[in-house]
């Protein structure tokens, strides 16, 4: 088993903090993760790419042509992903969530803690590991953040 | 003519004033096709398809000499490097130091806000007696050097050295202006801006321009 | 109990030094090496900022002088001021320990990733290049290959660099420490001690004087070269087409042998893990094996390692070369398949 995602939207976005949670669960679950970031030139703005792989198996190159899924979080990120589109990637694209987005009122600061709740229950359904698990580092990180309950609620 | 090209500087960084002011002056002066804009390879870089003026990128610490290089083979252009705290006085300290000694007729703008940013804010040779870096993570141990006034001895009487800040542009226009004059003259000039860097100070609003008017305190605005 | 982390590059580059028994870091920032230093610092070892690498460069060799295990970390255009430092230590047989990330060039080039420094490692400096390089495959291969550095540089008083790049720092992996062997370390010692007084000179009056040193230097470079000098050879003893590659583009070369293996193609690998001093007498073996029809050398370079190669291997030999190269640019393991089978055909 080998699973590839990547995640692109614009620095600021929380894109790296996600990542960080989706590769802590599955080292938590004793699986194989690799996770590299994009870097450029600029401190802020910018595209903030997160190549993430979790396997049963050791991973080797930390890169990869063409990810199984593909989370887009802003403009910016869709254009710096296209090459990474292959003819079986799921794509989640924050464009088809809009409505949703808007009916719960969620907060576009929170926008990365929606699609870490996407992720886990295309992650559970793939059984790579469950939203319980994701929940549990999830709450690990941002329980002594104030606005805790409101990320409790996004994840639901 | 005006082509809309997206920001690369943080929000509320100092440099797209700094920048702005600089091409207002030598519109007003009509010095836009003979100007040539070095730049360092710090936050400066970012600058390079900034401006309507001919602009290229050096090297880490080595706008200076490219600059006098620049100027030496055609006199008739105006020469500005552009560079930050590190670029001017950490690596590039030597380059600087003897351009002012042989009163290079050139302008060097330093932009000062104490970090070295684009790495990701580490100490500097003007990062505060304890301030607290990824490089200096118990307090700077040493103290800021003060850049003109520390090249002051070795200049020319009538190059211009000065130093001003992001918030005070009058004080910036007059001093712009007054450094391109320098040159035009046969001398040296530069002149330090303070300015702003929420990314690494990490501050907002009010605490941005309130940290910087506290650095004025250290480093002194005015001809020197 | 777990004894495994999942941990960026630069942590398990911070790990080996301080294994290593490394005791003083001289630093400057620059992308992508700075964590090497912040990550130093933040385990509350001994450094410095300089002003700029060249000053950390001669940093170090004063405090290799005093019988420190200093050391430095850079990239790219501050590779190539570390060099002037690197290069005394060159001339005067010092125990400098340099991690070298590759990021892209010439001149200021990207903060990211390449292959591009290869020759700047092996012969940078205005010498005949008697340093040791090491390049790792991998973050376990970075921590063990930096413990060697260590050791292999005060033991046989050559400088050495660990010649890294952008992505194996930044990447973060499963480590599982349980799995690298303890390895002992060579002490440093006092180069100028105060119970012994020595004259030093690194320039020499006549051209005799220096031939003689380079002659004596040359012959203990040449004395552990089999001490010294790695590589692997993958599946090379039936293989038809030979891939050569280093580094993290090594680790995609794996990959991709396993696919094209599984697809019924006769492909070997051969990886050197020291480029300096390079592992002449295996590239001579696998590339001189009976059913070798064609050699593939494939790097993030426009030939830095392909000049290695054909620079270390017997002349006679005369296999077909062919080259991927994509310098500065990251090659994925797909990507590379592809490149391979266009090849081969």
């Amino acid at each position: 088993m080998i699973f590839k995602i990547l995640l692109a939207g614009d620095g600021g976005q929380g894109v790296q903090t996600i990542a960080e949670l989706i590769c802590r669960t599955a080292f938590e679950k004793n699986l194989e993760v690799t996770s590299i970031p994009n870097y450029g030139l600029e401190q802020r703005g910018g595209a903030s790419l997160a190549f993430i792989q979790i396997s049963d198996k050791k991973i080797g190159y930390p890169k990869f042509s063409h990810a199984d899924l593909l989370v887009i979080f802003s403009n910016q990120g869709r254009e710096r992903s296209v090459q990474y589109w292959g003819k079986n990637t799921k794509i989640i694209d924050i464009k088809d969530f809009k409505a949703e987005i808007e009916n719960r009122k969620i907060n576009l600061q929170n926008l990365n803690i929606f699609f870490l709740g996407v992720i886990a229950k295309i992650l559970e359904k793939k059984k790579i590991f469950t939203v319980a698990d994701l929940f549990l580092q999830a709450e690990e990180k941002f329980s002594k953040k104030i606005n805790w309950v409101e990320i409790k609620n996004i994840l639901n | 003519m005006s082509e809309f090209i997206p920001v690369k500087f943080c929000n509320g960084c100092g440099y797209p004033i700094i920048l702005m002011l600089l091409n207002k002056i030598l519109k007003e002066m009509d010095l836009s096709a003979k100007t040539v804009l070095g730049l360092d390879i710090g936050c400066s870089l970012l600058a390079w398809n900034y401006l309507p003026v001919n602009t290229f990128q050096t090297h880490h610490g080595r706008v200076t000499p490219t600059m006098l290089g620049f100027k030496r083979a055609r006199p008739s252009s105006i020469c500005i490097g552009c560079t930050g705290d590190g670029g001017a006085y950490a690596i590039g300290l030597q380059g600087l130091a003897h351009a002012v000694k042989r009163d290079e007729p050139i302008t060097v703008i330093v932009v000062n806000n104490t970090v070295y940013g684009m790495t990701g804010g580490q100490v500097t040779p003007t990062s505060l007696h304890g301030q607290k870096t990824e490089t200096s993570p118990d307090g700077n141990n040493d103290y800021p050097i003060l850049g003109p006034e520390f090249f002051k001895p070795l200049a020319n009487k009538n190059a211009f050295l000065a130093r001003s800040a992001v918030n005070d542009p009058k004080q910036m226009i007059e001093y712009l202006k007054k450094a391109i004059e320098t040159q035009q003259a046969g001398h040296f000039s530069m002149i330090e801006f303070l300015s702003f860097c929420p990314t690494h100070w990490k501050t907002n609003g009010i605490d941005t321009i309130n940290y910087l008017n506290n650095l004025k305190e250290v480093f002194k605005p005015g001809i020197i | 109990m777990k004894n495994k982390k999942f941990i960026t590059g630069s942590d398990m580059a911070v790990k080996a030094a301080i294994d290593a028994g490394a005791q003083m870091m001289y630093g400057y920032p620059i992308t992508p090496a700075t964590e090497i230093f912040t990550g130093w610092i933040k385990n509350k070892q001994n450094f410095l900022q300089t002003e700029s690498e060249i000053s950390a460069g001669f940093a170090v060799c004063g405090g290799v002088l005093a019988g420190q295990k200093a050391f430095s970390a850079t990239s790219g255009p501050g590779h190539i001021l570390m060099q002037d430092g690197f290069v005394m230590a060159e001339g005067m047989r010092l125990p400098f320990v340099l991690f070298a990330a590759q990021r892209g060039g010439p001149s200021s080039g990207t903060v990211i990733y390449s292959q591009q420094e290869v020759i700047l490692a092996c012969y940078g400096g205005n010498g005949e290049g008697m340093r040791l390089v090491y390049s790792p495959s991998g973050p376990e291969e970075l921590y063990t290959l930096t413990r060697r550095a260590f050791n292999e540089a005060w033991q046989y008083r050559f400088p050495a660099v660990i010649l890294t790049d952008g992505y194996t720092l930044k990447e973060k992996s499963v480590v599982d420490f349980s799995l690298i062997k303890e390895m002992k370390n060579v002490p440093a010692y006092p180069l100028i001690s105060e119970d012994k007084v020595i004259h030093w000179p690194n320039i020499f009056t006549a051209e005799e004087e220096l031939y003689h040193e380079l002659v004596l230097a040359k012959a203990d470079f040449d004395k552990i070269s089999p001490l010294v000098t790695t590589s692997e050879s993958i599946q090379t003893g039936d293989a038809e087409v030979l891939l050569i590659a280093h580094g993290i583009v090594a680790v995609a070369a794996k990959e991709a042998l396993v696919q094209l293996r599984s697809e019924g193609q006769k492909i070997g690998l051969f990886r050197p893990v020291t480029l300096r001093p390079f592992d002449k007498v295996a590239l001579d073996k696998v590339v001189g094996g009976k059913k070798v029809k064609k050699v593939i050398v494939v790097e993030s370079s426009f030939g830095q390692l392909a000049r290695l190669v054909k620079d270390a291997l017997d002349p006679t030999l005369g296999k077909p070369f062919e080259y991927i190269q994509y310098p500065a640019l990251g090659i994925e393991v797909d990507a590379m398949i592809l490149q391979i089978k266009k090849l081969i055909v």
